[in-house]
């Protein structure tokens, strides 16, 4: 049976997860492009993406883009298997009302 | 590691929540993704259209003027934004996509400016329309192949700027400027506010 994953349940992260793993396995999103998805401010999507990150769940490239720093985010292959199984599950617990 | 909870510390309720907040979230960044380049394109063609066909109905002998500086300043404009828009979502693919869509309407103009020299309209208002449906059909394709979600604007426009040329020719310019051009506008705006 899938397993709910505390990580990704946090309100937050569930929308940053939801959102990266929305678009194709190639695509990187601009951190601001992100935070304006979520309406969140930088520091707190940078806490999140930063545990995230920690779990493996998603990938963080920095990089220069015209001589300006930029971070672009990524969901991880274990991020999107771990985030279509929490799905699962949330849709069992559902099934199961 | 990242701790995994036991499923029966979740409700119905709490766990039909968090799938709410999921489709939204994923309709939202769908709509958001699908509809930046819409977003560039509609506001800038509208402002194009709306100073280029009122400068025709009103000042038409500095029109052609006010058509190559907007359709230049336009293009420009369009392709910066859209660039830098663009580079907001990174992907291996863009590059060769990018290129098919240059080589695209490259095409496009061609075959408009062929099909003109062949149909020889016979004045100012026929050109235009022929520009308007190569354009629009231009964006049909984009839409059908790229985001089928910015498909539905070109057609309403198609359909006033006919119902301006066939109905009301006295005012076709004004027609366009203000439904065609200002409508585009409206659209952008509210695409926007949507996202």
């Amino acid at each position: 049976m899938a397993a709910l994953n505390e990580t990704i349940h946090q309100p937050v992260r569930l929308r940053i997860m939801a959102a990266l793993v929305t678009l194709e396995p190639t695509n990187e999103v601009d951190f601001s492009y992100l935070r304006d998805l979520l309406q969140v401010t930088d520091g707190n999507l940078g806490a999140h993406l930063r545990k995230l990150e920690e779990a493996g769940y998603i990938a963080v490239n920095k990089l220069f883009v015209e001589r300006k720093p930029r971070t672009f985010v990524s969901a991880t292959p274990a991020g999107r298997k771990v985030f279509h199984e929490h799905v699962a599950a949330l849709e069992s617990i559902l099934k199961s009302k | 590691m990242a701790k995994k909870s036991d499923p029966m510390n979740i409700s119905p309720n709490e766990a039909e929540e968090a799938l709410a907040t999921i489709q939204a979230m994923r309709k939202k960044t769908l709509h958001s993704y699908a509809n930046s380049g819409t977003y560039i394109t509609l506001i800038v063609t509208g402002i194009v259209w709306l100073v280029g066909f009122l400068s025709t109905q009103f000042v038409p002998e500095i029109s052609g003027y006010v058509w190559t500086v907007g359709s230049i300043l336009g293009t420009i404009l369009g392709t910066v934004l859209g660039f830098r828009m663009g580079k907001r979502v990174r992907s291996p693919s863009t590059a060769p996509t990018a290129k098919r869509i240059g080589l695209f309407w490259l095409l496009l103009v061609f075959y408009g400016i062929a099909t003109i020299a062949v149909a020889r309209p016979t004045d100012g208002k026929q050109a235009t329309i022929f520009i308007v449906l190569f354009i629009m059909l231009g964006q049909l394709a984009m839409g059908l192949l790229f985001s089928f979600s910015s498909v539905w604007w070109a057609l309403p426009i198609t359909a006033l700027a006919l119902v301006g040329y066939f109905l009301l020719p006295s005012i076709f310019y004004l027609w366009m400027g203000v439904l065609g051009g200002g409508g585009m506008i409206v659209l952008a705006l509210y695409i926007r506010s949507r996202w």
